[in-house]
């Protein structure tokens, strides 16, 4: 009894710490992998997507167009052939390429499509606007201009990449 | 309980020997007129239970659970709308000072508060006052958040073009067989504009409709094609007129050679 | 014979304590509305609790068919649907289960609430139940992403932009959730398992925690 309390360290505590470091050991040892495993999607980056031709440069014109396009998509196990929608205009000789996508909560805009706003872009789930540069309207939902594609001109095609978001 | 020495186990287990009997408890002492839980009071709970279960059952059968077409993530002109217990939620992010700028304060912010206040209301409100008239402003506090959720879910359910939204979301058949070796797809093939909206498939895309959705006869497709319909513009085929018949006759019998 | 199979159990486990337990407990009566109409309030948690019963057999039977897979997920539950006997009222059990959970859910926060029952000492027991509310929004919106619909897959969409709006941690919570960066292949498989396993088992022991409680503490007492 006596030899006990001569210990800095008794003998019930040693044996709760060292159950306490052994039951971390497990729990981290099971825990770490599991958690690397469910954070991989976020901790690694997103794929390079090539260019893709979108249309050719003599069929624009100052008025907005809708373009479609597909291209084929990784999306982990699953490859699938997608369609994308841009937004292309003539801006005197440089194309413009928006991105359909409000930068508000991702609904699709459209051009003109509302009476009330005409020449902009508008976004019918919370009457999002943009102007035809796409630039957000101010006093509206969205907080900063429609992307614009990674966009290349090539022997009067035009290539479009992934939509860059310009704050 | 009855431990040391005397104790009888059954076998070598750790079980007594000696059994308990098995009565309820008498609650007829007890305050005011007390139930036992079992089996007096679950009994009445059942029969609750029974007749939520029967309205329950008659709601499945008289409302099958919607399902709409398969998601199409290239649809852009789809409507989304979350279910109806995010649409308070939903509403608030279209006010001025919770979206925009203010997208914070009415995606994080007020959502945070009010759900950190409802989680922390045991420390927030300590007073031992359990009536809710005697504790005006936690029970104020609860009926604003109520009536906000039911304004804010009515707010929304009232903007939202039910009849456009259940048409964007219908199941329709887009299972047509094209022969791509008739004459009639070679000439389709020839006409960008429109290819621009109904596809090379002829199968339609997120600009149009598939060719071969509505049953038109060929007289009337070669008007539409001339005249145009609904935001379909008109005159927009280039060929000649012998062809445009080929071309309607094809499309008239979805897709096959006449 | 019930007797004698219940005789010969209890004297190899004594399970006669556990079940007495389990099964004395008074009910006052301000709670029970055979005796105070109002008393029906008081249902709300018992129906909230019978619903999620409901939620979780019929989940567990609507996995006998489905498949969380982007190519396959709609097919399957169109089959379920259409094809398969009752799939109807199966699925049906569970899609109008879900609005019904939330429902009685709120309602019996309601009663807690107005009659003050949160209040010391079952502080822990209002917090418990917080987080239930919780863990149920987040099968609500997990769920629906998994019939792979128009409405399933853009709800989802715009959801996943809502929590992307948190400032700091939005972008990576999306990609955690999402399980890349578009809704897709990952998306449905995260959705599908958080859904099925990692919800309904925080689910499960926070039910436990709840009734252990209600059992140690009693009811709130009449106002």
């Amino acid at each position: 009894m006596s030899s006990e309390k001569e210990h800095r360290v008794s003998r019930r505590q040693f044996l709760t710490y060292t159950l306490t470091g052994v039951g971390g050991f497990m729990a981290a040892g099971i825990a770490l992998p599991l958690t690397r495993f469910a954070l991989d999607p976020a901790l690694e980056g997103g794929d390079e997507q090539e260019m893709v031709a979108v249309a050719s440069v003599d069929e624009l014109t100052e008025e907005p167009q809708r373009f479609d396009y597909s291209f084929e998509q990784e999306d982990a196990w699953h490859t699938s052939e997608v369609t994308q929608t841009a937004w292309l205009y003539l801006d005197g000789d440089e194309v413009v390429a928006l991105s359909p996508v409000c930068t508000h909560l991702g609904c699709t805009v459209d051009w003109d499509s509302n009476e009330d706003f005409p020449n902009q872009f508008f976004c019918p789930c919370h009457g999002g606007r943009f102007e035809k540069d796409g630039v957000n309207v101010a006093g509206t939902p969205p907080t900063r201009p429609l992307d614009v594609y990674e966009m290349e001109v090539r022997d009067g095609t035009v290539y479009l990449g992934r939509p860059i978001s310009r704050d | 309980m009855q431990r040391g020495k005397g104790m009888k186990f059954v076998g070598d287990s750790r079980i007594p020997a000696e059994r308990k009997p098995n009565i309820p408890k008498d609650y007829s002492e007890y305050p005011g007129k007390t139930e036992a839980f079992w089996p007096n009071f679950l009994l009445k709970e059942w029969m609750i239970g029974a007749v939520f279960l029967i309205g329950f059952l008659c709601l499945t059968i008289a409302h099958p659970a919607p399902l709409e077409r398969v998601a199409d993530p290239t649809d852009s002109g789809y409507i989304p709308l979350p279910d109806w217990y995010f649409l308070f939620l939903y509403q608030l992010l279209k006010y001025e000072y919770a979206a925009g700028d203010f997208t914070v304060i009415g995606a994080v912010v007020i959502p945070g508060i009010a759900f950190g206040a409802l989680l922390l209301a045991p420390w927030l409100d300590r007073g031992p006052e359990r009536r809710p008239m005697k504790r005006p402003i936690g029970s104020g506090l609860m009926l604003l958040a109520v009536v906000s959720i039911i304004f804010l879910t009515w707010e929304s359910v009232d903007d939202h073009d039910w009849e456009a939204a259940a048409q964007q979301g219908e199941i329709v058949d887009v299972d047509y067989d094209v022969d791509e070796s008739a004459e009639g797809y070679d000439i389709y093939l020839s006409q960008d504009s429109c290819i621009g909206c109904h596809g090379d498939d002829m199968l339609g895309t997120s600009a149009g409709p598939p060719v071969f959705e509505s049953d038109y006869d060929v007289d009337e497709i070669i008007e539409i094609i001339h005249e145009g319909i609904g935001s379909m513009p008109g005159d927009q085929f280039d060929g000649s007129e012998e062809e445009l018949e080929t071309l309607a006759e094809f499309i008239a019998n979805d897709g096959q050679e006449p | 014979m019930l007797q004698k199979i219940y005789d010969w159990v209890d004297e190899r486990l004594d399970i006669t304590p556990m079940w007495r337990d389990i099964a004395d407990h008074e009910v006052p009566e301000h709670v029970n509305p055979a005796h105070h109409f109002s008393a029906f309030v008081y249902c709300f948690g018992g129906l909230t609790f019978f619903t999620v019963v409901i939620q979780i057999l019929s989940g567990m039977f609507l996995t006998m068919y489905y498949v969380p897979d982007i190519i396959n997920a709609y097919e399957s539950v169109y089959y379920l649907q259409n094809e398969v006997t009752f799939g109807v009222i199966v699925r049906g059990m569970h899609h109008w289960g879900a609005s019904l959970v939330i429902v009685m859910m709120f309602l019996h926060t309601l009663r807690v609430f107005f009659t003050g029952s949160y209040k010391k000492p079952r502080e822990l027991n209002w917090v418990v139940g917080v987080l239930m509310f919780f863990v149920i929004l987040g099968l609500g919106f997990t769920g629906y992403l998994l019939p792979w619909d128009m409405k399933a897959y853009f709800a989802t969409v715009v959801g996943l932009e809502i929590a992307e709006s948190v400032p700091v941690v939005g972008d990576f919570t999306k990609t955690l959730l999402a399980g890349g960066e578009i809704v897709g292949a990952q998306t449905l498989a995260r959705f599908f398992a958080i859904h099925v396993f990692f919800l309904p088992g925080a689910l499960l022991g926070l039910l436990g925690a709840h009734f252990y409680m209600i059992r140690k503490q009693g009811i709130s007492g009449p106002l």
